[in-house]
């Protein structure tokens, strides 16, 4: 034999079903929307040869327990016998491939022969009957899961356009239940642009009766409140009360974006619901809004995005990122809206989604300036709103972290500042935000040494006697580059306030690493740490309106007074929560051992009488 | 705040990326630290590490990063090592930005990578490329050139950057030694979408987009820039290339380039890697002064950190401002590097 045969390799189709409902697919359910698709393109195909003519797809079951089988019909296109060689016969080989797809883009969803092996996965025979609207006889296919199959004329002319009957494996009833099957059809058909009729049991049963136009039209849903909500809850199944219309510019891409009536975690997952071409591709689509907009779950339709292999995502391209930029802005912009007609509206959503919005407004200033007044911060005046809290006519400051606000409530109430704890996520840059955006607006960073600016100051006199006192205590914090500030202040009761800013704080987490770092990156990081300059000191105030900071300057104590500094600044990382560099705590135990060593020594000199 | 260690965590999970994450990271690491939990602490850490280096907190990383490194030394066999080691990647690529770390001591930190790594058991090529980056950063241009060559004929491994970063930066150096026709080649596969990933075409088209105006057409670069800008504009950890679109734009959209600037200026005011902060400075400089020299009075929108310290916001005073920030930074560069690298492409773009 010198000529060349040509082989085929073999495929264990029953190997490949597998692979498709064990891995590209995520339920066998999804031979419905296969067969849905499938019928969709054919009645699209259709359509574009015959303008006038109107497609309809109906599904039957027939029999009962393990004799139960189903009939897909279309009035479609159908299929000439080269087209059944083409699609049906090879895998993977399908409407969409070649340069003619190219140029009609994504007209047709499906991939005809892939969609038609996962209805494998329940039934272990297909038998297709089709009639080409080309003309030619009607024709035959039955094709077997071990990868045979067998095709042939009839001799009688059936109607145009294609019938699939599948026979219930053993272990797939449930997915032949009239119900069920109603009710995935309506999930995955609810859309279709022409009927959809179920007929089981005696029965018939149309699918989409009701087309919601506002679904093509989102701009018509606001005059329809109850019934897009109703709907929505019906494909969503949550109970909306609010929502949202979409549109890109475009016009390709559009829908509904319903507003969850819970709080969610900040990373739950966004799966939306996407339907192409009518027809649901998606009921997980997660990339198809910004990360940001997880408080809205959605029903979109789209003609110009590509599905994955699995058609249960989109591709990641360019247009996927300007319509998933678009669609954020019509969300963002209705919430803009919103601001100015429906302010209960948006404190409403604001209630329930703080998070988000504080997270979308960081990014958006423009946003942020519609919805400051509805944000909820704590302060020293209480938990409440930035308006109610502006409407107090008082210069209004915040602390950028919640150590700063913890550190300095207190000091601040006394002196009735009103002060807001900017330290709880995104609310330290909103607040810079708020300033920048409304220079207007009496908003202010509170740094910790501004409340030190409304502490009295010593009297020239009090300076001068506790001159070398306050000398003697700031020598004594130098190395940890702590100053010093004698001051009198409210309330009485607190002895010291110790002040830490940004530059500081990250100076004593850098000398914390260096301990314990490498003799390399030790080094280094005193190269860094170098270049802090004296905006690297914390600042611990001492409030000589407390009795015992007074006892403790007075000359007298000349001896225990650095010692007692140190107690008081150790015990001043301790309430903030410093972890201590390893110098910090050898002083911490060296003072405790000398105070309890001067406690016994004093009470053996006054003949050891207890307190 | 009564929060413990894992309810931080847990919060720090649930956020995304960015300063609100990192200071609740922070947080628990000091609240490991407090309780003198090391493997916590470890945990807090490197979240911190990856979370800092890719949002512009350089600095948090390196002081995370080089606190779990001591501990893996003392304990090598209680920590997982992988992760550690990569991020080591991270630390060395951007050490040569703080220009108060001495030569001697970048050289050292690439050679002890490069002694881990063969400890490990990995090739040489990850190595050799972190040489090829750093002397690019030190502006030892022919170094970098003779190390790209190196790191090329190695061997991939897991411990390897992935291709589109790889192929990046040997973009960036033929942009950078202007040669134009040699970077578009280069970026072949980036531009095709073949090589692709979190940081890339993102930074690649911002060097593009020169080398696109003087080779291809103004119409390319301006696509190029438009692709470019929407990927990273509102991400802080792309303020460099950020500063590389403005510098396109003073050449051919002046009004574009002043919005960027604006919308920007506050993002860089606070980003800790200086480099990235001079490349801004020094593009945002050009651009004023170009509007300046068309006669322009515009008044740029500033952020409240930076009016309380300039009183005179006029584009000439402005343009000043940053070209004096960029050019001292230059300085520092060069002193440090013992080149003129730095000043020599400073006064390049500020010649009127």
């Amino acid at each position: 034999m010198s000529e060349q045969q040509e082989y085929r390799f073999q495929v264990n189709l029953s190997g490949m079903i597998n692979i498709l409902s064990n891995h590209l697919y995520s339920s066998p359910k999804v031979f419905l929307r296969e067969l849905l698709q499938n019928a969709t393109d054919a009645i699209t195909a259709r359509s574009s040869m015959d303008p006038v003519y109107k497609g309809k797809v109906s599904v039957e079951i027939a029999g009962i327990g393990e004799h139960v089988t189903m009939t897909v019909e279309d009035t479609g296109i159908g299929l000439t016998e080269e087209d059944i060689h083409q699609f049906l016969a090879m895998i993977g080989h399908s409407s969409k491939v070649g340069k003619d797809f190219l140029a009609n883009e994504t007209s047709f969803i499906g991939r005809f022969g892939i969609g038609l092996l996962s209805c494998f996965m329940v039934s272990d025979e297909i038998v297709v009957l089709t009639q080409s609207a080309k003309g030619g006889p009607s024709m035959e296919w039955r094709g077997k899961p071990d990868g045979t199959y067998t095709i042939r004329k009839l001799d009688t002319q059936l109607a145009i356009g294609t019938k699939v009957y599948l026979r219930c494996k053993a272990d797939s009833v449930d997915y032949f239940e009239p119900a069920a099957v109603e009710e995935l059809l309506f999930y995955y058909g609810a859309l279709l642009p022409y009927p959809v009729t179920l007929v089981a049991g005696g029965q018939q049963k149309s699918i989409n009766a009701s087309q919601p136009v506002w679904f093509a039209e989102p701009e018509l849903a606001r005059g329809k409140r109850r019934e897009v909500l109703e709907f929505g809850s019906r494909l969503l199944a949550e109970p909306f009360e609010d929502f949202i219309p979409l549109r890109t510019a475009n016009g390709r891409t559009g829908g509904i974006a319903y507003i969850l009536p819970h709080s969610v975690n900040l990373n739950a997952r966004r799966s939306h619901k996407v339907y192409l071409k009518q027809m649901l591709v998606s009921d997980k689509a997660e990339n198809i809004l910004p990360e940001w907009a997880f408080f809205v779950k959605c029903l979109i339709w789209t003609d110009e995005l590509q599905p994955t292999a699995s058609r249960e995502h989109f591709y990641e391209d360019d247009r996927l990122q300007s319509v998933r930029d678009e669609l954020g802005e019509a969300i963002r912009d209705e919430l803009v809206r919103m601001g100015s007609l429906e302010p209960e509206r948006l404190q409403r959503i604001i209630a329930l989604h703080a998070l988000p919005m504080k997270a979308l407004a960081a990014e958006d200033a423009a946003f942020l300036n519609t919805i400051y007044k509805w944000l909820t911060f704590e302060s020293t005046y209480g938990e409440r709103t930035l308006g109610e809290l502006m409407n107090e006519k008082q210069k209004i400051y915040y602390t950028a972290t919640v150590d700063e606000y913890r550190q300095i409530t207190h000091v601040a109430a006394a002196q009735s500042l009103l002060v807001l704890n900017g330290g709880y996520i995104y609310n330290n840059q909103l607040l810079d935000g708020i300033a920048y955006l409304n220079p207007e607006l009496e908003l202010e960073r509170l740094m910790p040494e501004d409340v030190s600016l409304s502490f009295t100051d010593l009297t020239m006199e009090e300076k001068n006697s506790y001159y070398d006192m306050t000398r003697l205590a700031d020598v004594t914090l130098q190395r940890f580059r702590c100053h010093i500030q004698l001051k009198r202040f409210k309330p009485s009761e607190l002895p010291a306030l110790y002040t830490l800013s940004k530059e500081s704080s990250a100076l004593r987490s850098l000398e914390k690493a260096k301990e314990s770092s490498t003799d390399l990156l030790s080094s280094v990081l005193g190269n860094l740490g170098a270049s802090f300059g004296e905006s690297a000191y914390s600042t611990l105030y001492f409030n000589l309106n407390n009795p015992l900071i007074s006892r403790l300057f007075a000359a007298s104590s000349k001896e225990m007074l650095p010692a007692a500094v140190e107690m008081l600044y150790t015990n001043a990382l301790m309430m903030g929560h410093y972890p201590m560099s390893r110098q910090e705590l050898a002083v911490l135990n060296q003072g405790i051992v000398r105070f309890i060593d001067w406690g016994l020594s004093a009470n053996a000199g006054n003949g050891g009488t207890s307190i | 705040m009564n929060y413990d260690f894992e309810t931080l965590m847990d919060e720090a999970y649930d956020l995304p990326d960015g300063l609100a994450k990192l200071e609740v990271l922070e947080a628990a690491a000091r609240y490991a630290d407090a309780e003198g939990n090391i493997e916590q602490g470890y945990e807090a850490r490197s979240e911190i590490v990856q979370t800092a280096i890719f949002h512009g907190y350089p600095l948090k990383a390196l002081i995370a990063f080089s606190w779990q490194l001591g501990q893996y030394d003392r304990n090598p066999e209680s920590f997982a090592s992988f992760n550690l080691m990569w991020s080591y990647k991270w630390i060395v690529g951007q050490i040569s930005h703080f220009p108060e770390i001495p030569l001697h001591k970048i050289e050292e930190l690439v050679e002890d990578l490069g002694k881990r790594y063969k400890e490990h058991g990995y090739d040489d090529r990850t190595y050799l490329y972190y040489r090829f980056r750093t002397a690019m950063d030190l502006g030892h241009m022919e170094k970098a050139q003779d190390y790209m060559e190196q790191f090329q004929k190695a061997d991939r491994d897991h411990m390897s950057d992935c291709e589109a970063c790889e192929q990046n930066q040997i973009v960036q150096l033929y942009s950078l030694l202007g040669e134009h026709e040699k970077a578009l080649e280069a970026a072949k596969p980036i531009l095709s979408g073949d090589m692709s990933c979190a940081e890339v075409p993102h930074i690649t088209l911002a060097y593009l987009l020169l080398p696109m105006l003087h080779q291809q057409s103004e119409q390319e670069a301006r696509k190029a820039h438009v692709r470019g800008y929407r990927l990273i504009k509102g991400k802080r950890d792309f303020i460099e290339t950020i500063g590389r679109h403005i510098a396109f734009l003073s050449s051919t959209d002046l009004k574009k380039g002043i919005d960027l600037f604006e919308h920007h200026l506050a993002m860089a005011y606070d980003h800790e890697d200086p480099f990235h902060k001079m490349v801004f400075h020094l593009y945002s400089a050009q651009l004023l002064q170009k509007l300046a020299a068309s006669g322009s009075k515009y008044r740029p929108r500033l952020p409240v950190s930076f009016i309380g310290t300039e009183e005179d916001t006029s584009l000439e005073r402005l343009a000043d401002h940053f070209a004096q920030l960029a050019l001292s930074s230059a300085q520092q560069y060069d002193t440090r590097n013992g080149n003129s690298y730095y000043m020599e492409w400073a006064e390049e773009a500020l010649r009127p």
